[in-house]
């Protein structure tokens, strides 16, 4: 019961405490805009490449545009504990990292989600895309899924990031490698064999697809797999994460590493 | 399990490795605690003093958990602060003085808020007790603002309230007054026995002799990493009976005077304090020897202020202890 507060009440004020784009000009303008004008280019430069179809690019594009808000806020809900010096203050808690940290993830996934519909309901308005009614629980499963893996992706560079002191690179490399690997903007036929394989690893692939099939019409029951797997990539950089900041602990403990105060 | 002292320290030892330079590393110890035995008791008022880099902080961190010992070890009520984290973190507070570790774009409602989460605070407890700390610590009225345009003493005090959230049997401050004003100082003392006198073992670092002189039952002092001396603040002062101390204010002294004031006869020890161009000169002696005129022949020439003549204090002693290490 109180593990359930820490996770939600607390992830909750971690996520105003910690997150660099509350701001609503930010957050508007970085999460919602940004995305959606990615969005909108893909879909265009496909039109003009004649690679897919609108549906191909805009429906895996909506789910991919809510990594931005995902990782890098799965990042800075570690890493930026370095920028206030509370590091220190936290390890001190005698409760459960996992979670503590694992309920960080959750409100960015939240917001992930909500970027993910945004995006979709404006461009399908916009390009004239039409998606069957009975495809929109599937779909928000399916982007619901996808958000919480990117956000758990995040977390586990976010734990690299109290030992690499810039992490933010790497976050900033990782939302560039999902755009090409993840499938949603070059079909997995179009690339290298070991550029599909690294894809299946990463989030958003599998919600992607899953997004995809739904979208077509194809219903709940042909998704269900590539959902699942979305979920399994999910429930495994959580694990990561959650070792990974376990050792880093250790080792901080052990050799002063970390700038805990 | 539970044991009679809060905290009890056997041969606590610590040095920090570092890595130095980058074409031609280099591995660097550091042995910042080298051997430390102390035991407070429960309820117990136990201050650390010592000079910068002495191993006060790194002794408490040890203590909290926060670094594994590299040798002896450590039981916070009866605890083992290796191996039984969990156990030692319920029971423990931690203030560190500065102006860092507290989230600025929260409020101090919602930094106490989330600290009471995680020190595991009942929820229903939370609101009644935050509500006391602002009032204890006088931020009540400000905790809606946030923490990001708060002065330097105002975030100390907000560091003194998360401390005592979860109402900590043992509290470790680490130079809380830092940067506190005199009246909020005095409001702070007051805290710190208040809590002592209800039950709370506090152990208290501070570079303010009167304080820690007003507030220990018993004061360590440690240098290069060991305890110098320890005892009630009146064994400590004794350490400087028999002795007499002339305090002169003096402006632009050069060494070479200061090297010829150490070597007068009857001298102990000097001191000096710098307090931007005034310069503060103690000097020690032996009480039946009156150096005052020998000294302010020795200053001949330099510009003077008040010059006094008085009994040994703490900080006295205090000087002494860490020279002599
Ligand atoms: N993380 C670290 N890595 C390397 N050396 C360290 C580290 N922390 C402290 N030290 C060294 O250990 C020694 C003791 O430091 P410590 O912080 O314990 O001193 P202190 O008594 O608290 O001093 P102060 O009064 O200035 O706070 C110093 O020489 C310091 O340089
Ligand atoms: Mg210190």
């Amino acid at each position: 019961m109180s593990g359930l507060r820490l996770v939600t009440v607390g992830g909750m004020i971690a996520y105003r405490a910690l997150f660099n784009w509350t701001r609503p000009a930010l957050f508007i303008g970085t999460l919602f805009i940004g995305p959606l004008f990615q969005l909108l280019f893909f879909a265009y430069l496909g039109r003009q490449l004649r690679v897919g179809d609108d549906q191909f690019f805009l429906v895996g594009n909506a789910v991919l545009t809510a990594s931005l808000a995902c990782v890098f806020g799965g990042t800075m809900a570690v890493a930026n504990e370095r920028r206030f010096g509370t590091l220190g203050h936290v390890l001190l808690s005698p409760r459960s990292r996992t979670a503590i940290f694992w309920g960080r993830v959750l409100p960015y996934a939240g917001n992930g989600l909500l970027i993910s519909v945004f995006t979709l309901t404006v461009a399908s308005l916009m390009l004239g895309l039409s998606i069957p009614l009975s495809a929109l629980p599937g779909l928000a499963l399916a982007m619901a899924a996808g958000s919480l893996a990117c956000g758990f992706f995040g977390l586990t560079l976010g734990a690299l990031g109290l030992r690499f002191r810039d992490v933010f690179v790497i976050s900033n490399v990782a939302v560039a490698v999902l755009l090409l690997l993840t499938g949603v903007n070059v079909p997995p036929g179009n690339l290298p064999q070991w550029m599909v394989v690294v894809g299946q690893g990463l989030p958003v692939t599998h919600a992607a697809e899953a997004a995809r099939m739904l979208a077509a019409g194809r219903g709940l029951d042909a998704a269900a797999p590539a959902i699942g797997q979305e979920l399994l990539v999910a429930a495994a950089y959580a694990v990561v994460a959650a070792l990974l900041l376990k050792f880093f602990e250790a080792e901080s403990r052990r050799r002063a590493s970390l700038d805990t105060l | 399990m539970e044991s009679d002292y809060a905290i009890e320290a056997d041969g606590l030892r610590r040095s920090y490795r570092s890595r130095t330079g980058w074409l031609r590393p280099r591995l660097t110890t550091v042995d910042a605690v080298r051997g430390v035995d102390f035991t407070v008791r429960r309820g117990e008022l136990f201050g650390l003093l010592g000079p910068n880099g002495a191993g006060k902080t790194t002794t408490i961190k040890m203590l909290n958990t926060l670094l594994i010992p590299t040798g002896g070890t450590a039981r916070i009520c009866g605890f083992d602060v290796e191996k039984q984290t969990r156990e030692v973190r319920r029971r423990i507070g931690y203030v560190f003085g500065g102006d860092r570790g507290l989230y600025d774009r929260l409020s101090a409602l919602d930094n106490l808020r989330y600290f009471a989460e995680l020190y595991g605070v009942p929820a229903r407890d939370q609101r009644r007790r935050i509500a006391e700390l602002l009032d204890l610590v006088r931020l009540a009225g400000r905790e809606q603002d946030r923490v990001e345009g708060y002065s330097r003493g105002m975030r100390q005090r907000l560091h003194i309230a998360r401390g005592l959230l979860h109402a900590p049997e043992v509290l470790f401050l680490d130079e809380p007054s830092i940067g506190v004003d005199p009246v909020a100082a005095r409001e702070l003392r007051q805290t710190v026995a208040n809590l002592a006198a209800t039950g709370t073992t506090v152990l208290l670092t501070t570079h303010y002799m009167a304080e820690a002189d007003e507030l220990c039952d018993r004061i360590a002092v440690i240098a290069d990493g060991r305890i110098q001396a320890l005892g009630t603040p009146s064994e400590l002062r004794s350490r400087a009976d028999g002795r007499r101390v002339v305090e002169v204010e003096a402006y632009g002294v050069p060494d070479t005077a200061l090297a010829a004031l150490r070597d007068l006869p009857g001298v102990r020890e000097t001191a000096v304090e710098t307090r931007g161009t005034l310069q503060v000169l103690t000097v020690q002696s032996d009480a039946h020897v009156d150096v005052q005129s020998d000294v302010l022949r020795e200053l001949a020439g330099i510009r003077l202020g008040r010059v006094d003549s008085r009994e040994p204090t703490l900080e006295d002693a205090y000087v002494t202890i860490v020279n002599a290490s």
